[in-house]
């Protein structure tokens, strides 16, 4: 699996994260904003894993660091969407941008 | 001698013990009042006494040290201060004892007794300073202590004014005496009178500033004195209660400015500008004090035109290096004129008026006030024999030696003037058949008249202590060995005397024609030429004009940094407090709720520091 | 002899009847108010030992304590002391003469305070710790803890307005933090980086440093960055002081806030702003101060006069003792910009003397608004009737106020007189036009409320009685003996007074 380059794992974290951030950034729909968070998480993810084997100095913190990131994306993943149904529940809507209860 | 210093002090007691217990003591007030000014009288007689044989004492210690500087505090008995000190207490005693029968059964009598306390304190000790500051700390306790008596009627709206404006227009005076007293401080390094007379007398201080200080005091002078044009508050304060007319604005503190210049005299006696404008300043007060007097109908304010008047003349004395004639007019007026006052407060205490339209035959209702207010009369006329002559005489002297030929004619015609609308007075409530209404006037009691003959005979006898025919005695020793002070006695022509006798006689003989005799018409000057007489009753609109100008003035700045303050002031800070608001709204805008616009900003934002970043390799330089 | 915590004790002394308040119940007022009396007790009487000390030949450095509290970063290798911010009290004779007269003052105004009306518990507690935060000012030796004292007065102060104050107390409350909020912003700014600048706070270290050429700083400071710090803050204590244009907020404190509170705050509050101006900006740039000096006296006179004739106009007596105290601090910069002797000594002299007499006069306004509802001289006339007493300390307090002698308004004003007609005889000329000035609108005042005809609505009045008795015989007392004893107060200011002159000269 060595002829894989590092620069195709670093490319396809790219690819993802930009999609990620696109999605978070224009979708309407609140649970894909979610998903699109979760996808530049896992970008992110790949970046950790691919330093952590392919890096200067390759070591094992980087993927006890995705570890950590995918228990809190987790774990942000239920927070959210439990914000979201309670919302849901008040507004009868997943709309994020009816969601500007903050705006000054 | 060396402890005059508590003369002044038994009137301060008197002041705490009546402020504190005066309620308590009730009519036993005038007792502690009287007891302890008697107490500061003798021993002020003993110190005059002293002073006749010893020298000057003077003693000081450090008062307040400012670095390296040391503010003195101390007294001074020479020949001027020991005179004041007799002077002064003498009168306030007599003043104690008659305002027992005045101002019986007034309810703040303790408080009225206290008041009376405290300004002869401030005079006495004003007499004892031995430099600047001191005389202006006792200066202003002085006029405090006038405003508070002056005042005394509180509940009357007059009384009110005439203490505010009597307060305020010293105040103006004493600004003049406060600038004048610093500036002196940096030309010659002190206070002290000796240092600030040495260091004129070496010439160390350029005429240039003497004149300019010395005039400064002189203001201040003009303040206290009641001299033109600071003079309206002097008949106005004639809403005091009349012994305090007779004490303050007779006797001692309106003589305090020329004190202060007598004082100070070897200041002006180095500066002829600052002289002659004394000598004006004194000249034209006291005509035109005397012209005011001539119409007014108010018992009190001819009495007190009259004060205005003389105070000129001392003035014009001590302007023509007159400096005993100056001070024995002093002396002699402050018997005079007191007598004056505590006998038209005799008068006012029996016919409850002040309006002298009204009175009339009283001679015969008031066996002693009536030849009383007579003997202060013919003093202050002028007439021979009586002090009043004396001491007039010796003003129209220095002036005439002086060279100061047309200020002498003012002052024969305002000697004239003195002496027709004294005797006006004297006649329009003394003579011709009594009006209605006045049967049941009564003369006053015992402690009322027994002032009014010590008063009566120190009157008459007051003008020996130096007389062209006896010896200059005041004279010699007042300048003795202070040759600062000019002669004890100037020589000047002897028809001068008999100048000032006429018109004096021929005044009083004006006076009798029309108000007695009424041979001639009394509404002379009335009918013949309104206007004059219009003016004269007015007096010369100088209050309407102080009124007009400076208060006006005043109100207008008010109004005009009320302006300020509202629109630049409160502007600023609208100004101020406006773009916060309109930079916070803004920002409020700017949060519109959209999760997604925040983070496109801050993707962008990020983008944009990265790019940066790599361009420039690091940090910003 | 060891004082090692006596100012630590004199300072935080009124913590005690904080403790003691929270736990009495709110409702009983009797206890109450004693406790927040007797809590202001110690440091009376712990201040007033002090200047016994000094009298007695006490070297007033005995009482410094100082104990290391927060360092930044590790500079051990260089000066273990870089960096590092002390928790360190003590007095010079000036701060000694300024503690007295806040322990003074702060005693009165509790026993003024027993006119409050409503939740006295919350009004003592906070009374008590903003008398704490005015101790602390006066005693702090370096910048970080005088801010700290600085703000803990600020807090209390806002809601004592805020919640004890008359009609528009709120906006009077808003007003007074927002300026004083800046000017302790622009003072953190100069604290800040004189802390980065010089790696200390301590006033006497940055006096050394500021002024000795070759001082080891950690980074220089250039002529110009030290004129700019000066004028920020002249600002931040300008808004203190009130300088004009900086006055407005003072104006409605004084107008909304309750006179016991307005005694603390134009007694001492107001004061902090000329201490300041002394201490920072004469100790630490003594040269740009001299550059200054003709600006600041300007200033003063345009104070003096402003105040002077817009008090002239007011008809609300509050707002003419407003007015009047922007009047009289004039003098304070009349005297500073003097900078003589003299005129040091006379601005000194005017902190201590104006307190006394504000407090006197707010206590008496106090004293009246409690019986005739009212402070507007349309309303008022003839109370010297009704209470002659209190209309007789009134007219004296005007009388102070103005300047009669033998009373301690004199004194200040005649040495910042004399101080400022040596140095520019003009300006000083133009600003005795503010001596008559002054005895125009207080007279005015003052006769308009004492004299006159009585309103028959005032018929019953009742005179000073028993607890009021104590404010007005004190603050007499004292104001007195300042105007004929000067040299109690000049005395332990020779010190203080040499060593700004030191400055200045050298």
């Amino acid at each position: 699996m060595s002829s894989v380059p590092i620069s195709a794992f670093l490319a396809l974290a790219l690819i993802l994260f930009c999609i990620g951030l696109y999605g978070a950034l224009t979708k309407r729909n609140t649970v894909i904003v979610l998903i699109s968070i979760e996808l530049m998480l896992n970008a992110v993810n790949i970046n950790l894993v691919t330093f952590s084997k392919y890096g200067v100095a390759p070591a094992i913190t980087g993927q006890v660091f995705a570890l950590f990131v995918i228990t809190v994306a987790a774990a942000e993943a239920a927070v959210g969407l439990a914000i979201l149904i309670a919302l849901y529940r008040n507004r009868k809507t997943v709309n994020i941008d009816e969601m500007d209860q903050l705006q000054g | 001698m060396e402890n005059a210093w508590l003369i002044p002090l038994f009137p301060l007691l008197s002041f705490l013990v009546l402020l504190l217990f005066g309620r308590k003591l009730k009519i036993a007030s005038a007792y502690v009042g009287i007891i302890l000014v008697l107490v500061s009288f003798v021993y002020s007689v003993i110190v005059l006494f002293e002073r006749f044989t010893a020298p000057t004492h003077k003693a000081e210690a450090v008062w307040l040290s400012i670095g390296e500087l040391q503010l003195t505090a101390g007294f001074e008995v020479n020949q001027l201060n020991a005179l004041m000190l007799v002077l002064v207490s003498l009168v306030s005693l007599l003043v104690h004892i008659y305002s027992k029968g005045y101002m019986d059964g007034d309810e703040r009598f303790p408080v009225f007794y206290a008041y009376l306390g405290l300004f002869t304190f401030s005079m006495l000790g004003l007499v004892m300073s031995p430099n600047l500051l001191q005389t202006y700390i006792f200066w202003e306790l002085v006029g405090v202590g006038s405003f508070l008596l002056i005042g005394f009627y509180f509940y009357k709206e007059s009384a009110k004014q005439a203490a505010k404006k009597a307060f305020i227009m010293t105040r103006i005076g004493d600004v003049g005496l406060f600038i004048g007293m610093i500036l002196l401080f940096w030309q010659t390094g002190s206070f002290e009178y000796d240092e600030i007379f040495a260091a004129v007398g070496q010439g160390e201080v350029s005429e240039k500033w003497i004149t300019l200080t010395a005039i400064l005091i002189f203001i201040g002078a003009i303040g206290k004195s009641g001299q033109f044009p600071l003079h309206t508050w002097l008949p106005d304060a004639m809403e005091g209660p009349t012994p305090v007319s007779a004490l303050i604005h007779a006797a001692t503190m309106v003589a305090a400015g020329v004190y202060l210049v007598a004082a100070t005299f070897p200041l002006f006696a180095a500066s002829e500008t600052a002289l002659m404008t004394v000598a004006v300043i004194g000249a034209i007060t006291a005509i035109f004090a005397a012209s005011i007097g001539l119409v007014q109908t108010d018992i009190k304010r001819v009495l007190a035109f009259s004060t205005v008047s003389q105070l000129g003349y001392m003035m014009l004395a001590l302007g023509s290096a007159g400096y005993v004639a100056g001070v024995f007019h002093l002396m002699t007026h402050a018997f005079f004129k007191a007598l004056l006052f505590l006998a038209a407060g005799s008068v006012i205490h029996a016919v409850v008026t002040q309006d002298i339209e009204k009175m009339g035959g009283l001679w015969k209702k008031l066996r002693f006030t009536g030849p009383l207010f007579l003997i202060g009369t013919l003093a202050i006329s002028g007439v021979p024999l009586f002090s009043g002559f004396f001491s007039k005489d010796e003003i129209l002297m220095a002036a005439w030696a002086h060279g100061n030929y047309g200020l002498f004619w003012l002052a024969v015609i305002a000697a004239f003037f003195t002496a027709f609308y004294m005797f006006r007075l004297f006649f329009m409530v003394f003579s011709g058949e009594s009006r209605s209404k006045m049967d049941n006037v009564h003369e006053s009691p015992g402690v009322m008249i027994g002032p009014m003959i010590v008063l009566g005979v120190l009157a008459v006898v007051a003008g020996y202590v130096n007389t062209p025919w006896f010896g200059a005695f005041l004279g010699d020793w007042l300048t003795e060995g202070n040759p600062a002070l000019g002669h004890g006695h100037v020589e000047g022509p002897a028809w001068i005397m008999f100048v000032a006798t006429a018109v004096s006689l021929l005044g009083i003989l004006l006076a009798w024609l029309m108000y007695s005799k009424k041979s001639l018409e009394r509404d002379w000057l009335s009918s013949r030429a309104p206007i004059s007489y219009n003016i004269l009753v007015n007096k010369y609109f100088i209050d309407e004009f102080y009124k007009l100008s400076f208060v006006y003035a005043a109100k207008a700045i008010s109004l005009f940094l009320k302006f300020i303050e509202i629109f630049l002031v409160e502007g600023i800070m609208k100004a101020i407090g406006g773009i916060t608001q309109a930079f916070a709204n803004t920002g409020s805008k700017l949060q519109n709720g959209q999760v997604q616009t925040y983070g496109t900003v801050a993707f962008v934002g990020l983008a944009v520091l990265l790019v940066i970043f790599a361009l420039t390799g690091g940090y910003l330089q | 002899m060891t004082f090692s915590y006596f100012l630590t004790f004199l300072v935080f002394s009124p913590l005690l009847g904080i403790i003691v308040l929270a736990f009495m119940p709110r409702t009983n007022e009797k206890a109450i108010k004693l406790v927040g009396f007797l809590a202001t007790l110690p440091a009376l009487i712990l201040s007033l030992a002090a200047y016994n000390m000094y009298h007695t030949g006490t070297d007033l450095a005995e009482f410094t304590e100082r104990v290391r509290w927060i360092t930044f970063g590790d500079f051990g290798s260089v000066d273990e002391n870089l960096f590092t911010v002390f928790y360190e009290l003590g007095i010079d004779g000036f701060a000694l003469v300024m503690l007295v007269l806040t322990a003074v003052i702060s005693t009165l105004a509790a026993l003024a305070s027993f006119h409050i009306k409503k939740e006295w518990k919350g009004y003592y507690m906070l009374f008590l710790l903003l008398v704490i935060g005015m101790l602390g000012v006066f005693t702090a030796q370096n910048l970080i803890l005088f801010f700290i004292f600085f703000e803990v007065t600020l807090i209390p102060m806002f809601f004592l307005i805020g919640k004890w104050g008359f009609f528009e107390k709120e906006k009077a409350a808003y007003s007074f933090l927002i300026y004083n909020g800046l000017g302790s912003a622009i003072l953190l700014i100069v604290i800040v980086l004189l802390f980065a600048r010089t790696g200390t706070t301590n006033i006497d270290a940055l006096r050394f440093l500021m002024n000795t050429p070759d001082a080891p700083l950690v980074t220089p400071i250039s002529d110009s960055l030290k004129m700019g710090l000066l004028i920020a803050l002249l600002v931040a204590f300008g808004i203190k002081l009130p300088i004009f244009p900086l006055h407005s907020w003072m104006l409605r404190v004084h107008v909304e806030a309750p006179p016991s509170i307005v005694m603390l705050h134009s007694g001492i509050l107001l004061k902090i702003g000329a201490f300041g101006i002394i201490r920072f900006g004469m100790g630490i740039f003594p040269e740009q101060f001299t550059d200054l000096a003709f600006v600041l006296a300007a200033l003063g006179v345009v104070n003096l006069l402003y105040g002077a004739f817009l008090a002239f106009i007011q008809d609300d007596f509050k707002m003419v003792l407003a007015y009047s105290s922007i009047s009289h601090m004039g003098i304070v910069l009349i005297g500073l910009g003097a900078l003589n002797e003299a005129g040091i000594q006379g601005a000194i002299f005017q902190v201590v003397s104006h307190g006394l007499i504000s407090a006197l006069m707010f206590f008496l306004v106090g004293v009246m608004y409690e019986r005739t509802h009212t402070s507007h001289l349309s309303n008022l006339g003839g109370l010297a009737k009704g209470m002659p007493i209190a209309a007789g300390f009134l007219l004296a307090g005007a009388m102070a106020s103005l300047g009669l002698p033998g009373m301690s308004g004199f004194v200040s004003e005649f040495m910042a007189f004399l101080g400022l007609f040596r140095e520019w005889p003009i300006l000083a000329a133009v600003g005795t036009l503010g001596i008559i000035m002054t005895a125009v609108y207080l007279l005015r005042a003052v006769l308009a409320i004492t004299f006159g005809r009585a309103d028959r609505e005032f018929d019953g009045l009742t005179d000073i009685r028993t607890f009021e008795w104590a404010p007005v015989l004190v603050l007499m007392g004292l104001i007195v003996l300042i105007g004929v004893y000067p040299a109690v107060l000049s005395q332990p200011l020779q010190a203080t007074i040499e060593t700004i002159m030191l400055g200045i000269g050298g």
